[in-house]
């Protein structure tokens, strides 16, 4: 047959990705076979700039990976020439080459997209279900494409996030087996444009993860203060309030002065006595002395 | 919420559901159904509830699409012989392959060394208790020896096998002991050298001894028997009684040699 949908997806990142994220795209690379792959854009350019990239390369959508940070990773899903867009914080990102993954599919074969109703129920989520349908499934007759339809990409809407699985499908009884990657989306913001315009949707679940650092560094600090509150009203418990007792005045009726002694003053510096080391010797000596008289005598 | 309606309304695009290969249904009905019971909220901590869910409700849209796919003639199946490149390359399956092979390996070895542990137990367990019973059963023979031997009891039923109801035989004999005991020759010696105790003065005369005369044999003391077979008058006396001296005794003693 022929290929009439013509859909190719940039798939490219900024610089300062780590190995997971680099993983993470080439997976997504071999499991798309209508992508395209770019060199790593610098992050003092501005987002359109993509735009004009993608235009070169004769993409009309792309996946765009930001890292910040060194931690965090953002996604931005967007249709290029007018939108829109939708940018993504990415969490739990595991890989294709990861062992618990047992799975396996062709490369290039058309996947089957599974959503959640939860999906047409809001408008926001109608618009991201277009969007991945139209990024995320491969082309009828695409060149690189295999016929068959052997692996099928999920996504979930569980705790106000968007969670993406890859299973093979062994058997036409539909038993599964994971092949990866695994990735959860956590949506922001929704725009008109591609990479820019105004802003459609903005979630209010998203908290951002300097936010989520902060809270959890403050509630840390806030546990800390408390003990030191607590231990500083102890200790005043401790102390106790003074009881005031009053004056007593019978207590003075028994009370004797001492008597005066006249104030001798010394003029003359007392004789020091002799240093004696060992006071028992002086004796000892004179009753020796004794001794020897007594014997010459007797 | 407008914008976004317009924002999908141009988007959208018109193609054949083959084209896309969307499906949007909610988990397959779990037959070990707690889930059907408990809210359709499934806790997000729960690792294991949450991946199951994934699981089914990719097994829900497979379950849907496969037939449609079937009907369009897409082909589903991978023909035995088509090889072509897979998105894993085959090292890497080999490598999953080895380390699941290593983890059940390691886990039938724990089981095996769990399971030879508790063996080795219960054996000592086992040789203890019969090691014990042993002891037991030569006790009690030695003892039904021993009472057998004092005269106590005067059946020999410890010969014959378990004695289940030794204590109520026991008190049966009580009335009917009789005193055997050893010989007249053997308490004698015993008497004279076993059981320690008064080995001094066994050689002694004690009060009995000296008052016991029935050894004594009045012919032969007064010599009036019939002097070992009858000689005559003279020297039957002296003759009688008479022993060699020493030197006919030593002389003799040598000429035997």
């Amino acid at each position: 047959g022929k290929w009439k949908n013509k859909e190719r997806v940039l798939i490219f990142s900024s610089r300062g990705i780590n190995f997971r994220t680099r993983h993470l795209m080439q997976d997504l690379r071999t499991l798309m076979p209508h992508s395209k792959a770019d060199t790593k854009m610098d992050r003092k350019d501005q987002l359109f700039v993509i735009n004009e990239v993608c235009e070169m390369k004769n993409c009309n959508k792309c996946i765009f990976f930001e890292a910040k940070k060194k931690q965090d990773l953002y996604m931005w899903l967007s249709n290029t020439p007018q939108g829109p867009s939708a940018k993504f914080l990415v969490q739990n990102v595991h890989t294709l080459a990861e062992l618990k993954m047992t799975g396996n599919c062709l490369r290039g074969s058309r996947p089957l997209l599974s959503f959640d109703p939860i999906f047409d129920r809001e408008p926001h989520y109608a618009l991201l279900k277009e969007l991945f349908i139209q990024i995320f499934g491969t082309p009828q007759y695409h060149p690189k494409s295999q016929p068959f339809v052997d692996h099928v990409f999920t996504f979930t809407i569980t705790d106000e996030r968007i969670w993406f699985r890859n299973y093979q499908i062994i058997e036409e009884d539909a038993s599964l087996v994971e092949i990866g990657p695994r990735f959860v989306l956590n949506l922001i913001k929704i725009f008109q444009g591609s990479f820019g315009g105004p802003t459609l949707y903005e979630n209010p679940h998203y908290q951002s993860p300097n936010m989520h650092r902060r809270l959890v560094r403050l509630s840390v600090a806030a546990k800390f203060r408390e003990k030191q509150q607590v231990k500083e009203v102890q200790k005043i418990k401790k102390k106790g309030t003074k009881v005031l007792v009053e004056e007593d005045p019978t207590e003075v009726v028994f009370e004797t002065p001492a008597e005066e002694k006249p104030v001798e003053i010394q003029l003359v510096k007392p004789e020091s006595k002799p240093i004696v080391k060992d006071k028992k010797k002086l004796r000892k000596i004179q009753r020796k002395k004794q001794k020897k008289l007594f014997r010459t005598e007797g | 919420k407008d914008g976004l309606k317009q924002c999908l309304a141009e988007f959208r695009q018109q193609l054949a559901w083959v084209e896309r290969l969307d499906v949007t249904l909610g988990p397959v009905a779990d037959p070990v159904s707690q889930s059907a019971s408990t809210s359709d909220a499934v806790d997000p901590e729960n690792d294991f509830q949450r991946e199951m869910s994934f699981y089914r409700q990719a097994q829900a849209a497979v379950l849907e699409a496969l037939p449609r796919l079937r009907k369009l003639q897409v082909p589903t199946r991978r023909p035995d012989d088509y090889f072509a490149e897979m998105a894993k390359s085959d090292q890497q399956m080999q490598k999953i392959r080895q380390k699941l092979k290593s983890k059940q390996e390691a886990m039938e070895r724990s089981e095996k060394a769990k399971q030879l542990r508790a063996m080795r137990k219960y054996g000592k367990k086992v040789q203890v208790e019969v090691l014990q019973r042993r002891q037991k059963e030569k006790k009690n023979m030695l003892n039904a020896v021993k009472k057998y031997q004092k005269g106590l009891s005067d059946k020999l039923d410890f010969l014959d096998e378990e004695q289940t109801s030794s204590q109520g035989n026991k008190k049966g004999n009580a009335s009917q002991r009789t005193k055997k005991g050893p010989n007249a020759k053997r308490r004698y010696k015993n008497q004279k050298f076993g059981f320690g105790g008064k080995k001094k003065g066994s050689k002694w005369n004690t009060k009995e001894s000296y008052n016991d005369v029935s050894s004594f044999q009045s012919k032969v003391a007064h010599n009036k028997g019939p002097g070992k077979g009858g000689r005559g008058g003279k020297g039957g006396k002296k003759a009688l009684n008479k022993r060699p001296g020493k030197r006919a005794r030593q002389k003799m003693k040598n000429r035997a040699r």
